[in-house]
């Protein structure tokens, strides 16, 4: 991480604590830390920009009512623990930062605890973020590492090299999470496929897959993390190559692969950082169920959870196209929902020698 | 017996006889020696003097003497009063008369019906003498009571006992003093004069004072013990008048109420309740008139007719023509087996009187007790028994010691004193009590005094009786419970046939009874009891029940309580009496339970409030450690500026909250349709109105706020609140049509009429298409068809929301909220 950007960090934490500190000693008045709002009712969709943004809603935080004021005290408690681990020029993952904020408020009465669970101290840290419009990566608080790639690339971080394509089907290198130290070397890949789960890229791995297509192969492991997301856009923006997502059969991994494509709600702030609007969703698709034979028995039924969703997403702007519709109506009717990992039932290789080939042909990546 | 020596033993009425052994035994001393050696002597004892040596029975012992005398006089007065309907004022004083030799002058005055004169003698002094022989509810039944008070006077003193009488079928007061022949069980009557209407010492038209010396060391604990007897005794009869005079002070417990419970009646006994005695005596009653058993078996028994009592008769056996007084005991046995067996009609309960809910409600609405300064009170007295005895003082000053040190093994007592301070405290905080009638202590006495009457305002009452037959006896059960307001802390009163009951708790079936109706029957667990309503955290009490601030009351009449010991002190679980005792109590915290969760609740929110506090600290240090210096200033500017704004806030604050809820009696809910009602405005004018929302959201905010803030209030005051609604509810639906009707906005809103966002939300479809159609405009309405769209799911998604909302409705929570049910799929996509 730059220095530059620590600096810039620190300067503006002063600030906003300087500013805190002059309302209550100089004016006397309510200090007021302005944010955005974020979460489903501040959340815009931008047909210009093909992402999800952040409306223009704010909120206030302020201490000025006895249910607020913890919250004030947990987004200066986090803002200074953040300053702290600068000052002392460590990292920290998100939940170290909840570790080294624990305390217990009140006395022996009354007492609780300052975070009621690591949602709380991650929340602070993203007001944080807001605060200051610095992502956490850049003030080092990042997450456990997720995601993994593997392919024709080399990561530059620091002094070392992480090589992806290791010239062997034996294993996939993790994503840094601190991105903003990560340089990228050598994209020698055509395209790049992103999978919703690791257990996928590994088959698909193991078979050659790369070698015979000059494929990257990238995860998330599920919901995916900022840096899977940033790499990915990277590799689609900055190195010109096609990205294309392939995620189960069901409103939930259809959510993930969008989450590339559109971006999300609780980060819609830095979608523009996330966001890959070029990403192709290929799969899997709902009739994909029915025209690759999946057999009823690995077939799941859908949940009411489910159905609500996709309901909700028929609505949603960004899924107004004919074939989504098409996908979603069909996934109504029938009451059906499959994993990638179906596929299996056909054969280990079915997957990637017969169903990815195909589907990428009909895009013509190869 | 046969070791003493006759003399002793012996009657000075027997002495003819003892005499006559006493030559035969000369007679035949040296031939019969073994005969006299095995000789067993055979006396008769005076009642009196076998209830002097066995005064245990009566519950005379040791140092409960003073306790048990102050007792039976108080009882005697009221059951005196009662059976003429004559509301009861009662003057009782209880006074050090000669501290050298432990002796005490009690007193006790009453309006009651007083005592034939030539009755009263025997009436005060000869043991088993009473009016009391029959079939119905009273507090004294043995005629023992006063006689063992006037037979200690003349056991341990040589002063005679003082009588004034005036009694209600004469027109004169007289004055009497007496004696026991304890030999004999007969008054020894010093003298009886006719007092003249100047020297008349009785006021009322008629009534009874009695003043006697009684030798007696008064322990701190018994006299804890009198005082919660003369407290407790006011409780359950709040239509009672009684001063109580010590040498702490004068204690007045004021009459509440002029409503008596209705008198018990004589009533015949029950047939199921038949034995040879009663039918005998029922038979020599009518033996002079010449009438069939049937017919007499029918005039002496309750629920027997004269149809079924022939019924009875004739399947003995027996033949109806044979006069009545033919029967021999054989024959009789057979009607009371017959009797045992047959099915009769439930006894009914005429010659009960119970307390009633109207009396003992207002006994419980306004409970006086006799408070002590516990610290200052146990020094005195034992200075006092320093002053008596330095040898006895010793052994005296230990036993009082458990006392002082508040660890005493009679829980009561270590219960009243924690009771004690904290009336204190509260005392101090509010200067006067106002309770519907003043109590009137005199202020001089009191005020230098360890001891004053306080008076206990619950929040809340309940009552419940049942009715039983319990030994074959009918049987009422009243349960009440007193819960919050003045009281402090748990306790439970247990009244047998309106007698309070102080000792022996432990083993009372009511105690059986508390323990085992569960605490959930007031809706809260023992986990939320002990940890919101503990005074202090450190002495957690074993029992969740005992921490709550609550008074339960038993009262249980019968003409045959199953007491547990001769004392009288406790009841054993009789048949089914536990049975009904517990279903009462629980039907009663079924009761409480409204009350006590509304109280669990705002005790749960005050708590949180007042954690605010402790959060100051984090923000400042927070500050001073980001800024790299300490400014002493922020910490207390920070403090003043909350403090101040907090308490700015809740005038206007509690208002809107008021407002809101009074549109439904559901706050938290109005406060959803609210949000639901401006996020409906805000999106569907979204851009026109950005400042506007802004504004809407810091009201809805507000809104919240201040219900938190309320509901400190409430606590605080919880009377307040009510005065502005109307008003301000008006105000508040004004403000909410103006904003529906914001000209500027008028046109925007017929376009996006809200009503025909409910028919898109039928119609997807349609939805859908129009959005399309319109989204080929500017970026702007594109934006603008967005935001529609997403006010249309948001009804939805929304609905998944609501829980999260509910708990912490602060806005800024919503975005937590969100976050939950993405981590929940996150979750969801790392189980695949």
């Amino acid at each position: 991480m730059s220095t530059a950007k620590k600096q810039e960090f620190v300067t503006i934490i002063k600030r906003i604590m300087r500013k805190i500190s002059d309302d209550v000693i100089k004016q006397n008045q309510m200090p007021i830390l302005d944010l955005p709002k974020i979460g489903y009712d501040n959340t815009i969709w931008s047909d210009e920009k093909r992402m999800l943004t952040t409306g223009d809603k704010k909120i206030e935080v302020s201490p000025d009512s006895v249910k607020k004021i913890p919250t004030f005290a947990q987004y200066l408690v986090m803002a200074n623990a953040v300053k702290k681990l600068l000052d002392e020029d460590m990292e920290s993952t998100i939940r170290g930062m909840y570790y080294a904020t624990l305390s217990n408020v009140g006395d022996d009465k009354n007492k609780q605890k300052f975070w009621t669970g690591q949602e709380d101290s991650d929340n602070a840290i993203k007001a944080v973020e807001l605060l200051t419009g610095i992502p956490r990566e850049e003030f080092s608080v990042t997450s456990k590492p997720k995601g993994m790639i593997s392919g024709p690339i080399k990561l530059r971080v620091g002094g070392d090299i992480i090589d992806c394509n290791l010239g062997s089907r034996a294993t996939s290198q993790l994503i840094p999470t601190n991105m903003g130290d990560v340089q990228i070397d050598d994209v020698k890949a055509d395209f790049v496929m992103v999978v919703e789960k690791d257990t996928v890229l590994n088959n698909i791995r193991k078979s050659g897959f790369i070698q015979k297509y000059n494929a990257i192969l990238l995860t998330g492991s599920g919901e995916p993390d900022r840096a899977t997301r940033m790499m990915v856009k990277i590799l689609n923006e900055q190195w010109k190559k096609p990205v294309v997502v392939f995620a189960d059969a069901d409103p939930w991994g259809l959510g993930i692969a969008l989450r590339y494509k559109i971006g999300s709600e609780s980060l819609s702030y830095d979608s523009e950082r996330l966001v890959t609007p070029d990403a192709q969703v290929l799969g899997m698709m709902f009739s994909d169920i029915y025209q690759y034979n999946i057999p009823e028995v690995a077939r799941l039924t859908a949940s009411d959870e489910d159905i609500n969703r996709a309901h909700d997403m028929k609505k949603k702007p960004w899924m107004q196209n004919k074939q989504w519709q098409k996908e979603l109506n069909l996934f109504l009717n029938k009451k059906e929902k499959c994993e990638l990992d179906a596929f299996f039932k056909h054969g280990f290789k079915y997957l990637s020698e017969t169903y990815l080939p195909q589907k990428l042909r009909m895009v013509g990546l190869i | 017996m046969p070791n003493k020596s006759a003399s002793t033993v012996l009657n000075p009425a027997e002495d003819q006889v003892k005499v006559e052994i006493e030559e035969l035994k000369k007679d035949n001393s040296q031939s019969t020696t073994k005969l006299e050696k095995y000789k067993i002597i055979y006396n008769k004892k005076a009642e009196s003097e076998f209830f002097v040596d066995n005064s245990a029975l009566a519950g005379f012992t040791g140092e409960r003497i003073l306790y048990m005398a102050i007792r039976e006089l108080i009882e005697n007065s009221l059951d005196s009063c009662e059976s003429f309907s004559i509301l009861p004022s009662i003057k009782i004083s209880l006074k050090i008369f000669d501290q050298a030799n432990d002796l005490w002058m009690l007193a006790c005055e009453d309006n009651g019906t007083g005592i034939n004169s030539d009755k009263l003698p025997i009436a005060v002094c000869s043991f088993l003498t009473s009016a009391k022989y029959m079939e119905k509810q009273q507090r004294g039944l043995f005629g023992v009571g006063l006689k063992m008070v006037a037979a200690f006077s003349t056991k341990d003193t040589d002063f005679p006992i003082k009588v004034w009488n005036k009694s209600i079928d004469e027109q004169d007061e007289y004055y009497f003093e007496l004696r026991t022949d304890i030999g004999t069980n007969k008054p020894i009557v010093l003298s009886k004069k006719l007092l003249p209407k100047q020297h008349s010492r009785i006021q009322d038209t008629s009534g009874f004072r009695i003043e006697v010396i009684l030798r007696a060391k008064l322990l701190p604990i018994t006299k804890n013990k009198i005082y919660e007897y003369v407290s407790e005794t006011s409780i359950v009869n709040p239509y009672s008048s009684i001063t109580f005079e010590t040498d702490d002070g004068i204690f007045q417990f004021n009459r509440r109420t002029s409503i008596m419970p209705s008198p018990a009646q004589e009533i015949l006994p029950h047939p199921s309740d038949m034995d040879l005695k009663t039918l005998k005596k029922a038979i020599s009653k009518f033996q002079t008139q010449k009438m069939s058993l049937p017919k007499i078996l029918s005039s002496s028994f309750q629920k027997l007719s004269y149809e079924k009592a022939k019924d009875i008769v004739t399947n003995t056996g027996l033949s109806l023509k044979t006069p009545t007084g033919d029967f021999s005991e054989h024959d009789l046995i057979k009607i009371v087996n017959i009797c045992k067996k047959t099915k009769f009609q439930n006894p009914n309960t005429d010659h009960l009187s119970p307390i009633g809910r109207e009396v003992l409600t207002i006994g419980m609405m306004s409970e006086y007790t006799i408070v002590s300064n516990k610290g200052n009170d146990n020094t005195e007295v034992t200075v006092t028994a320093q002053a008596q005895a330095p040898s006895q003082a010793q052994a005296q000053a230990t036993a009082e010691k458990p006392i002082l040190n508040n660890a005493n093994p009679n829980p009561q007592v270590a219960d009243d004193n924690v009771t004690a301070s904290t009336i204190e405290s509260e005392q101090s905080e509010e200067s006067t009590p106002t309770p519907m009638p003043t109590p009137t202590p005199l202020k001089n006495s009191l005020s230098k005094s360890n001891f004053s009457v306080k008076v206990l305002k619950p929040v809340l009452t309940t009552y419940t009786s049942r009715t039983c037959v319990i030994n074959n006896r009918p049987t009422v059960v009243e349960t009440g419970l007193a819960y919050g307001g003045d009281i402090p802390s748990f306790k439970l009163y247990r009244f047998a046939n309106k007698i309070p009951l102080l000792y022996d708790e432990g083993s009372d079936v009511a105690r059986e009874v508390i323990s085992e109706v569960e605490i959930n029957k007031m809706g809260i667990t023992k986990k939320q009891a002990k940890e919101q309503f503990s005074v202090n955290k450190e002495s957690k009490k074993d029992r969740a029940i005992e921490v709550l601030p609550l008074h339960i009351f038993f009262h249980i009449c019968s003409t045959k309580i199953p007491y547990k010991t001769a004392g009288k002190e406790s009841i054993a679980s009789e048949g089914e009496l536990k049975y009904y005792m517990k279903s009462s109590l629980s039907e009663l915290y079924r009761k409480l339970s409204t009350q006590i969760r509304k109280e669990l609740k705002l005790k749960e929110a005050e708590n949180k409030i007042r954690l605010y506090k402790h959060y100051l600290p984090f923000i400042v240090d927070s500050i001073n450690e980001s800024l790299g210096s300490k400014n002493s200033k922020l910490n207390e500017s920070f403090t003043k500026l909350i403090e101040n704004h907090l308490s700015k806030k809740p005038q206007i604050d509690i208002d809107i909250g008021n407002a809101s809820s009074a549109d439904s009696p559901l706050p938290v809910q109005t406060s959803q349709e609210m949000d639901l009602a401006d996020v409906d405005l805000e999106s569907d004018i979204q851009e026109a109105q950005l400042i506007k929302e802004t504004k809407d959201i810091q009201k809805t905010k507000d809104i919240q706020k201040t219900k938190d803030i309320q509901k400190t209030k409430d606590i605080q005051k919880t009377k307040t609140t009510a005065f502005s609604k109307p008003n301000l509810n008006k105000l508040e639906r004004k403000k909410k049509a103006n904003k529906k009707v914001d000209p500027s906005l008028a046109g925007k809103l017929s376009k996006v009429d809200p009503t025909k966002n409910v028919t898109k939300n039928k119609k997807p479809k349609g939805t859908i298409k129009k959005l399309i159609i319109k989204g080929k405009g500017t970026t702007n309405k594109k934006n603008k068809s967005l935001a529609m769209k997403t006010s249309v799911n948001r009804a939805k998604t929304n609905k998944s929301f609501n829980k999260p909302q509910n708990q912490n409705q602060s806005k800024t929570k919503e975005v937590q909220s969100t976050i939950d049910s993405y981590s929940k799929r996150v979750n969801k996509g790392k189980k695949k």
